[in-house]
């Protein structure tokens, strides 16, 4: 499904295929993705799709039913867990209540025998990294719920894996507390060029900023992989639309070559997309790309039914012709009051066209 | 000021709510509350506290001559040998199978798992000497195990001859005693997060080390807990002794029977229970000790 | 979750049930079977009869088992009642208040049963209250007994009760007693089921104590499985056990059901 055209190496993960059930009911069905070595891979879907058990996949904590797991040129398929060399973060964190900080941070070191010196060295090295380094004799009770994150990332990343998995790492946190986290772990990775990393998330501003692209899932299948940009602006599917960002999805019937008609009126559409005259089509538009008035080249026409205040913007929803058309406005004299008959707009690049 | 000087600075010190003061009890009826704790007390004053007393009474009643003579005599000198050393011995026996058997069924379930656990509830509320009288029918003389035997060779006599000797008794005494320690096991497994097996085994902790370094420590307190009541049971045990009909097994408990019920040796039976009285309520108040601090302890990690 | 493999998974299943089966599963299977066999000395018993179950539930084996069921509820009712006071009281009094209390209630469980039994026996064969030869010196070993069981029980469940329901009835305006009778009483109601039901098993069970002093004429069910089994006819103890555990399940099925409805009002 990737585009990417790369050799196998050290790092990246690839599903071939991968199918898991359980009881018979299948929860990731005939997965296929590629992870480079060094990308950061977001699984983006709502709870119930199979992000977690992709995931869980790669881990060895569930067994495909069908399918193949490499890691790097391994087939880990039939590895156990702790021959698979990754490392992983979980929503709770799950340090071990006994053990301090570094012994935390210094247990999959041990696991591997590693010799004491080099222990205490790396130790140290990663707790830096994650500015926990005056903590290492702290128990995990004694930290906040972000220093306990960092001490877990420390310890996934101690034993240098060549793949990282982070499951919803930022959920427990609160809104303040995840934005700082999340230029953290932006900037983390910027200091380890050659781990792929595999980025669980229901939340999509998560995974627009982190990620250097985004698998879009929904029961139990992939959806849509691309670039957060990509999958932004131009969506291939209403899901991937309504998931990533928020969207004016509308129905529409083709009208011919750049044309759509829209209850009564005729749009003009960049994106060509498939499918003949007649047919129809959804499109869609981002609420930020409409404007107040009738100044773009399609204009609708309607009643305002709810205005917001969302301080630097207002939202306003119109109803044109049964469906409603909602917009994010910046703050004017013109803003209309709910009830109010109202005009929005939008160019004809800002539309796209979904075929279901 | 870097990136990460201002997430910790947004983290701030962690307030967490102590369990501990919210969970003081309300305040009793009335507000006196010593004055209410006073009629329960005095019924176990009654029942109970002040029998006792009466024992270890009765037990100096001919000043320390009955100590000196009881402490003198080999039976029970060998009973004070024979009771702990199989109180010990079922302890280990019954710690280091429990744990076993509780690490499958909370760590590595199977179908029906969650019933062996309700068994074992089930099992607990039966009485003890119900194992001994099952025990009799297994190897007993003419039990199955040596029936067995003797149609297959021939034999006049089986092997099998171990259930009137201290085995007999240590055999039952873990069969019994081994849920009393799983229960308190399975209760702490269940709090511990399956997430840390799993991260462990991610870092590259084959199962024996999760077992050592991850399991165990927490494990630990439900262990030692459940051990030291066993131990404390195992002291008291009377009715598998008792069943098995062995004459050359003789505990505390059963040399205080004979004494009293078959002898009517009532001073020597007084001087014997004080004494079992001391060495059983002694390690019994190790075990609170032990509990109270893995309660706190498991407090503090909630 | 420990052992990833599928084949790993069935030994250490085979190693448990290797252990697990014989060792738990089989004497309580050995004790029914033999309950309905006459003899047993191969592989299987022989002689398949009912007869034990005849005498097993009239005559005397009956008076037992009424014995056993009249002593277990009397004890465990009680048992209940100064437990549960005990642990309310220990509850609002301090720290130091508390742990001589626990210490106190918890007491009769370390000390050997057959040196209660010898204690009671002791101290009522003797004006002023003289019980011995009694059905009364019975019933009261096994209230000693069991009360230490319910006094943890209930102490547990208090530990474990928010106090902000107690808090809120009282900013409310119910005074103690009534914050007592209508909010904590009915929260502890799953608890204290729970603990009858261990008093009463105890109680059924009860060996140790009840051998030291129990009269002629008052015989609970243990007793009368011992007098069979030491007398040789472990074929008609075992009948009589499974009487035991028969009568104890029924009785703790019937408290677990009070206990769901508790739990779901």
């Amino acid at each position: 499904m990737s585009e990417h055209a790369g050799t196998p190496e050290a790092g990246g993960i690839r599903f071939d295929q991968v199918t898991v059930a359980y009881d018979g009911t299948a929860v990731l069905e005939d997965f296929d993705l590629r992870v480079e070595a060094g990308e950061v891979m977001a699984l983006l879907g709502p709870s119930g799709s199979g992000k977690t058990t992709a995931l869980r996949a790669v881990a060895g904590f569930v067994r495909p039913a069908r399918g193949r797991v490499w890691i790097g040129d391994r087939d880990v398929t039939d590895l156990p867990p702790h021959a698979r060399d990754v490392g992983m973060v979980v929503q709770q964190y799950a340090l071990f209540p006994h053990l301090r900080v570094a012994d935390n941070v210094a247990f999959g070191l041990k696991a591997r025998r590693t010799p004491r010196g080099q222990v205490a060295e790396r130790v140290a090295e990663v707790l830096e990294m994650v500015g926990m380094g005056g903590y290492a004799r702290r128990y995990p009770r004694e930290l906040s719920g972000g220093q306990q994150q960092r001490v877990a990332i420390a310890r996934a990343l101690a034993v240098r894996p060549g793949v990282l998995l982070l499951d919803e790492p930022l959920s427990a946190l609160d809104a303040r507390l995840r934005s700082g986290m999340l230029a953290e772990l932006d900037r983390l990775h910027r200091e380890l060029p050659g781990v792929s990393v595999l980025y669980v998330t229901h939340d999509q501003v998560e995974a627009l900023t982190l990620a250097d692209r985004v698998a879009v899932m929904d029961r139990a299948r992939l959806r849509e992989v691309g670039t957060p940009r990509a999958l932004y602006r131009a969506p291939r599917g209403s899901f991937t639309a309504s998931f990533v960002g928020s969207a004016n999805l509308l129905p529409v019937t083709r009208a011919g070559e750049g044309r759509v008609r829209f209850g009564d009126t005729e749009l003009r559409v960049a994106t060509p997309g498939p499918g003949t005259g007649g047919a129809a089509a959804t499109l869609c538009v981002r609420p930020h790309r409409i404007s107040l008035g009738d100044g773009g080249t399609n204009v609708l026409r309607g009643v305002a039914r709810a205005v917001q205040w969302r301080g630097a913007t207002y939202r306003v929803a119109v109803e044109v012709a049964g469906h409603e058309v909602v917009a994010d406005v910046p703050e004017s004299a013109s803003t209309p009051a709910v009830g109010d008959r109202a005009a929005v707009s939008f160019a004809a690049e800002d539309g796209v066209l979904i075929d279901d | 000021m870097t990136e990460t000087d201002a997430v910790r600075g947004a983290a701030g010190p962690r307030v967490r709510e102590r369990p501990e003061q919210r969970r003081r009890g309300a305040p009793a009826p009335g507000g006196h509350a010593w004055l209410w704790a006073l009629p329960p007390l005095a019924v176990l004053a009654v029942s109970f506290l002040h029998p006792l007393a009466l024992v270890v009474r009765e037990s100096f009643s001919g000043g320390t001559a009955a100590y000196r003579q009881v402490f003198g005599s080999e039976a029970f000198t060998d009973a004070l040998v024979t009771t702990v050393a199989l109180a010990v011995g079922a302890t280990l026996g019954c710690v280091v199978l429990g744990f076993a058997l509780a690490l499958v069924v909370a760590f590595v379930p199977f179908p029906g798992s969650r019933s062996v656990a309700r068994f074992i509830d089930v099992f607990l509320s039966f009485p003890s000497f119900l194992i001994t009288l099952a025990l009799l029918f297994l190897y007993g003389t003419v039990g199955m195990a040596n029936g067995l035997w003797t149609g297959a060779t021939g034999a006049q006599e089986g092997p099998f001859r171990f259930l009137t000797t201290p085995w007999g008794v240590l055999l039952a005494e873990v069969t019994y005693f081994t849920p009393f320690v799983m229960r308190p096991l399975l209760a702490a497994f269940a709090q511990l997060e399956t997430a840390q097996l799993e991260v462990a085994s991610s870092l590259g902790a084959r199962p024996a080390r999760i077992v050592r370094q991850v399991i165990l420590p927490e494990a630990y307190p439900a262990l030692m807990a459940g051990g030291a009541l066993v131990l404390v049971l195992c002291l008291n045990e009377f009715a598998i002794v008792l069943f098995t009909g062995a004459k050359d097994v003789v505990t505390l408990p059963m040399l205080v029977y004979s004494k009293a019920i078959l002898e009517s040796d009532y001073v020597s039976a007084c001087v014997v229970a004080t004494v079992d009285v001391v060495l059983s309520v002694g390690l019994y108040g190790l075990y609170r000790s032990l509990t109270g601090r893995s309660s706190r302890r498991a407090r503090a990690h909630a | 979750m420990l052992v990833h493999t599928r084949k790993g998974r069935w030994a250490v299943w085979a190693v448990f049930a290797v252990v697990f089966v014989p060792l738990f599963a089989l004497p309580l299977l050995v004790i029914a079977t033999a309950s309905l066999s006459t003899n047993w000395s191969g592989a299987l018993p022989s002689g398949p009869t009912g007869a034990h179950y005849a005498s097993a539930t009239r005559g005397e084996s009956l008076a037992a088992l009424s014995v056993s069921l009249q002593t277990a509820l009397l004890a465990s009712v009680l048992a209940l009642a100064v437990g549960t006071w005990a642990a309310l009281s220990a509850a609002s009094l301090g720290r130091r208040g508390r742990r001589v209390l626990d210490a106190l209630f918890m007491l009769p469980v370390a000390v050997p049963s057959v040196v209660v039994g010898l204690a009671v026996l002791v101290a009522y064969s003797r004006p002023p209250v003289l019980l011995n030869g009694t059905r009364w010196i019975v019933m009261l070993a096994h209230t000693v007994l069991v009360t230490a069981f319910a006094y943890q029980s209930v102490s547990a469940a208090l530990t474990r009760l928010d106090p902000a329901y107690a808090q809120a009835a009282a900013s409310l305006g119910a005074r103690p007693w009534y914050v007592l009778w209508r909010v904590r009483l009915p929260l502890l109601l799953p608890s204290l089921t729970a603990a009858a039901g261990l008093c009463f098993a105890l109680s059924m069970g009860e060996l140790s104590a009840t051998m030291m002093l129990y009269p002629p004429d008052w015989m609970p069910l243990p007793v009368q499985i011992f007098a069979a089994t030491d007398r040789g006819s472990p074929f008609t103890g075992s009948a009589l056990a499974v009487v035991l555990m028969a009568a104890t399940s029924l009785v703790l099925f019937a408290v677990s059901r009070i206990r769901t409805k508790a739990t779901y009002r």
